[in-house]
Order: structure tokens, then C-alpha cells, then sequence
């Protein structure tokens, strides 16, 4: 029953993205097949701007169990995401992609600053991060499948044990599903499978939060549990466990306030769904759609989460990853249709995994295919020809994903909070100069870029070589946190600087595109 | 001046105030409510930890109010304007 309610979300989304290569027959290939066309409703906007991705089921799940109420905080900027992410330049990008005829955030760099060393520039820095989130993905789509497939014998990839048949199956099934749909359909069919994901994260929580509530013995009862099993630190701040590492001290905390709002702000995944949506009103009514849906997903989740710590107290270490499947599994033995109920609960992760999958290999194909073939090896190829392009680069980056892999990664939910780190320090400052900064030069804007990403990239590099800060989340994954405050801060700030200084200290900018957009 | 430049700026501007206000009194509420106390003890708010309700909760439900009233009567209906003459160019030679 589980197994099959993945293979149903499955043929849905190959469906979606047959229906999404219907729509676009009959447009312009590049246009269509990477921007949709600007034809984004709210409703594809709001709830597909790749919020949530394997680690809001898996890795914040695990958070929850491990470190308790302080990941409450952890996540609490959601409080605003939506707001920022739709209202603080969404809709000059999106009036500047149409004036500039930007169909990529390379693109629309490359035409407002009239620099083609700034797109480069902005394609790599994309294709180097975001390869490196999505490829990561591919694990936790492989272990939903195989957790499906064997029903409840859930371990994670740091064992190698976990690393069986099924894996493998599940992993190779995955990818030929998720890359299949995509190539299809483009952004179109990353968008609709998103939307029609996103509703079935939706309808699972709420199914899940009262069945757990109630054999819970409700939330105070379920918190008391949790604290006579796993101590008092479980509900409080900074949330320290056994081993007296505090998963949220102050510096962490304000952090974590900029982390997700600049990330909201800078991925390009996001910023891409703005320059296609319909409107401005489109971009109204995201508000407080997503609004809305952050509201019913992340503070049910953590209940959730809180309510399994007392259900299942003892997961082993490295397995708290599956507390959300495990707790459909448990909570639905109990129920006369518990196969079904643990099924449509697996499939909102799984539906978070391959929607940021396919709208990440989205942006990486345009970024190889608009962005450096089209614009640098053949400006005057044909649409047939970009279009088996596009095919030929989504079909490699599945393989890549296989291969990378067959000895998967580790540490899942720290890999997105670094994508989302790199993403906000590389790309928000830029896109703001874009915007609203007339005096803002190529220089700068490359300088901005490159700062960022180097800030966030080194303070990583740092925490890899040094020893373990007993802060933040357990993980060799962990960077060096200056002052205590996670590289996004300081990534943040250079950017900032760098963009200011070195455009003020080149040439001003002139030109009729300045007048035009000004 | 370009109608949507001032515009946005202007919007931009009320929500990174929002977001200031809204960290402060997260942040700054639940590291001086939510710490450990002597003895573990803890009060509850609807089954949440009091700190959690007033610190998250209740801004949480704020925010999503005044998401609300400014996407409905702040933020401007602006026409985003046309394509390109370059992208309607490169979508007849595309199809």
C-alpha cells in the first residue's frame, strides 16, 4: 500500500509533465521551456518558490527529535519569508526580466549591468551551487523509496549497511521518474508537480498531527515525556542535549532570523518563479498564500515532531532522519486503513524531493543552455538545437546524480542550510543592486558575487579542517562559526561591501537602459 | 522616476522593518523568557511552553496578519509591462 502511493504520486507527476510538454508545443522553445512563458498564477507561485525541499521532512524532522523546542526559533523567520520573498523586489525583477528579455537570473545580470562577465560570472556560481544541493537530494528521494519498499527497515546513509539492493532500485527509480518529467516538460512541468506535491505535503501533516496528538496524550504530555526521557534541555533554549552541545546559542539564533529570509531572497530557484509570474497581483496574493501554507506546515510540524520524541523515544543516532515516516507507520498500525495513511504521509517528502529536484535541474540546464552555450558558444542556434540540448543536459545531470550517489552524502539538512547560505550571500546583493541601485556598476556587482560566495565558502572550508564548536547541529558538515554567527552573516555583510566599494569606485554607469528602468 | 522603482522601494522599505521588528522580538523574547529555569520548571500555553507561544506563535499569526493587509491594501497592482521587442523577436524565430 505505501510502495503504491509512491508509484501513484509518481505517474501523477509524469502525467503533469506530458501535459506540461502539450502546453508548450506550440511556444517559443526557450521562453516556454525555461520561464514557462510568464504565465505563473499566484497559487504556482505562492506554494512552488521551493520552500521546502527533502530537509524540511527529514533533516528539520530530526532536529526536532534531537534538539526540541529551540528548533521552534531555529525556523521562526518563516514568520516573514513570504512577505520578503514576494514583496522586496519581486516585482521590479519581474518588470526588469520583461523590459531586459531575461529569461535566466545570469541573464537578467548580463542585460541590466551590459556585462557578460557578470552572467558568466553568475552562471557558475549557480551551476557550482546548486549541483551540489540537488545531487544531495537524490539520497533522500532513494531512501523514501526504499523505505517504501521495505517497509519500516529505515536507515539512513551513514550506515553502510543501509546501502542495500533497495537503495539502489529506488535510487535508479527516482532518477528516471524526476529526470523524466522534468526534460518533458521543463519549468512547467517542475512547476505543476510542485504545486500538486506541495498540496500532498499539505494534506499529510494534518492528517498525521491529530492521530499523533491524540496517542500522545496531547502537546504539554507529550513535552513532559520528552523531557523525562531525553532531559529538560529538550524544552528550552539553547536547546542542549546529552552531550552539552547547544544547538541554538544567541549569535546562531539571529542568524538563523537573516539565513532564511536572504535565502528566500537570493536562490535563484526563487527568483526565477518572480520573473515568470503572470502579474503584479499574482505576486499580491503569493503573500499571503504562502503565508498561509508556512502556517499549516511548519508549526504543525514541529508538534509532530515533538509528539514523535514521545512515541518513539529511543531512535539510534543517525536514524532520526525517518521520525516522520516512522511515526505514519506507527500511528497507522493502530488504523483500520494504516498502510494508506503511512503512504500519503511518505508522500510528502517524497513529493519535497522531487520538486526541488526538478526545479533545480530547471535552472542548472538553462544555466548551461542560455547562459554559456547560447550566449557564449553559439548566439545563433537554432531552437531544435538548444532544445536537444537542454534533453542531453538534464539526462547528464541524472547520471551525475546516480553516480554521485552509489556512495551517497551525508548530513542532508546541513547541505541545504549551506546551499541556502552560499545562495543568499552570493545572489541577494547583486539582485538588489539590480533593482534599486542606478549607480551600481559590473565591477561591483561581480565583486558582490564573488565576495559572498567566497566568505561562506572559506568559513565552511574552516569548520571542515577545525574541531567539533559544540554548537549548531551535530555535523561534520559544520562550519566555523565567527563570533558565533553562521557565514550567511558574514558572507551577507562582505557582499554588501564589496558591491558598495568597488562600484563606487569605478566608472558610473550611463546608458538608455539606465533611463529606461530608472 | 519609474512608477514601480518608487514603488517597490517604498514596499521594500516597510518589509525589512517588518522583518527587524519581528527578529528583535523573536529573538530578543525567547532568550529572556526561554532559558532554563531552577528546577526544569515550565509553564504551558495551549500545550505549547509559554516561551514558544508568546515568543513564535503569536508573532508568527502578527506577521501573517499584517502579510495580509499590506498585500491586499499596500502593495501597489502595477502593470509589469510588455516583453521585450528582442524577446518577441527571438519567440517568432524560436517557434
Amino acid at each position: 500500500m505505501v510502495l503504491a502511493s509512491l508509484l501513484l504520486v509518481m505517474s501523477v507527476s509524469l502525467w503533469l509533465g506530458w501535459m506540461a510538454h502539450q502546453a508548450l508545443r506550440r511556444s517559443a522553445f526557450m521562453q516556454g521551456y525555461f520561464l514557462g512563458n510568464r504565465t505563473l498564477g499566484s497559487w504556482a507561485v505562492a506554494l512552488t518558490a521551493t520552500v521546502q525541499s527533502g530537509g524540511t521532512f527529514m533533516g528539520f524532522p530530526s532536529f526536532v527529535y534531537s534538539y526540541g523546542w529551540s528548533v521552534a526559533l531555529w525556523i521562526a523567520s518563516y514568520m516573514v519569508v513570504p512577505i520578503t520573498g514576494f514583496a522586496v523586489f519581486g516585482k521590479r525583477l519581474a518588470q526588469m526580466s520583461r523590459r531586459l528579455g531575461a529569461i535566466t537570473v545570469p541573464d537578467l545580470l548580463r542585460e541590466r549591468f551590459q556585462s557578460p562577465l557578470a552572467g558568466l560570472t553568475a552562471s557558475l556560481l549557480i551551476l557550482c551551487f546548486m549541483t551540489f544541493m540537488m545531487v544531495a537530494q537524490f539520497k533522500a528521494g532513494a531512501l523514501i523509496m526504499r523505505e517504501a519498499w521495505t517497509g519500516g527497515g529505515w536507515q539512513t546513509a551513514a550506515e553502510p549497511d543501509g546501502m542495500d539492493r533497495y537503495y539502489y532500485v529506488g535510487l535508479f527509480l527516482f532518477t528516471a521518474i524526476v529526470v523524466g518529467y522534468t526534460l518533458l516538460g521543463g519549468f512547467l512541468a517542475a512547476v505543476w508537480t510542485d504545486l500538486f506535491q506541495s498540496v500532498l505535503m499539505l494534506v499529510g501533516i494534518l492528517i498525521l498531527l491529530p492521530l499523533v496528538l491524540q496517542q500522545a496524550g496531547g502537546l504539554e504530555e507529550a513535552t513532559r515525556r520528552a523531557m523525562a526521557r531525553a532531559g529538560p534541555g529538550i524544552a528550552f533554549l539553547p536547546g542542549r542535549d546529552a552531550e552539552g552541545r547547544a544547538f541554538l546559542p544567541l549569535g546562531l539564533a539571529v542568524s538563523y532570523f537573516f539565513l532564511w529570509v536572504f535565502a528566500g531572497l537570493g536562490q535563484p530557484a526563487t527568483l526565477v518563479r518572480v520573473m515568470a509570474c503572470k502579474s503584479a497581483d499574482t505576486l499580491r496574493r503569493s503573500v499571503y498564500l504562502l503565508g498561509l501554507y508556512n502556517v499549516f506546515i511548519y508549526p504543525p510540524l514541529i508538534v509532530i515532531c515533538i509528539c514523535g520524541r514521545a512515541l518513539i523515544p529511543d531512535l539510534p543516532p543517525g536514524q532520526s532522519d525517518a521520525i516522520v515516516p516512522r511515526l505514519a507507520v506507527h500511528v497507522g498500525g493502530t488504523l483500520p486503513w494504516g498502510g494508506l495513511l503511512a503512504g500519503l504521509v511518505l508522500t510528502a517528502p517524497f513529493g519535497a524531493v522531487m520538486s526541488t529536484v526538478s526545479s533545480y535541474m530547471v535552472v542548472i540546464a538553462a544555466g548551461v543552455v542560455r547562459d554559456v552555450y547560447q550566449r557564449f558558444l553559439r548566439p545563433h542556434a537554432s531552437a531544435r538545437e538548444l532544445r536537444r540540448l537542454s534533453y542531453l543536459v538534464m539526462l547528464l545531470i541524472g547520471v551525475v546524480a546516480v553516480v554521485a550517489n552509489l556512495q551517497p552524502v551525508e548530513y542532508l539538512q546541513a547541505i541545504v542550510v549551506f546551499s541556502g547560505a552560499s545562495g543568499a550571500a552570493t545572489f541577494f546583493m547583486p539582485a538588489f543592486m539590480a533593482a534599486f541601485w542606478r549607480r551600481a556598476t559590473a565591477a561591483g556587482v561581480v565583486a558582490s558575487m564573488v565576495a559572498g560566495a567566497a566568505t561562506v565558502l572559506g568559513l565552511y572550508v574552516a569548520g571542515w579542517l577545525g574541531p567539533d564548536p559544540l554548537i549548531g547541529e551535530k555535523s561534520r558538515f559544520s562550519p566555523y562559526y565567527l563570533c558565533q554567527l553562521h557565514p550567511v552573516v558574514w558572507g551577507l555583510g562582505v557582499s554588501v561591501l564589496a558591491g558598495l566599494g568597488v562600484s563606487m569606485l569605478t566608472e558610473p554607469p550611463r546608458g538608455r537602459i539606465l533611463d529606461e528602468l530608472f | 522616476m519609474d512608477p514601480i522603482y518608487r514603488h517597490s522601494r517604498c514596499e521594500a522599505a516597510v518589509v525589512m522593518v517588518l522583518w527587524t521588528v519581528a527578529g528583535v522580538y523573536t529573538v530578543g523574547y525567547c532568550f529572556l523568557f526561554g532559558q532554563e529555569a531552577p528546577g526544569g520548571e515550565i509553564h504551558f500555553v495551549w500545550g505549547f511552553p509559554a516561551w514558544v507561544f508568546w515568543g513564535i506563535l503569536v508573532p508568527w499569526v502578527v506577521c501573517l496578519g499584517f502579510s495580509v493587509w499590506f498585500a491586499r491594501r499596500f502593495m501597489r497592482d502595477d502593470h509589469l509591462g510588455d516583453e521585450s521587442a528582442h524577446e518577441l523577436e527571438e519567440r517568432e524565430r524560436d517557434v
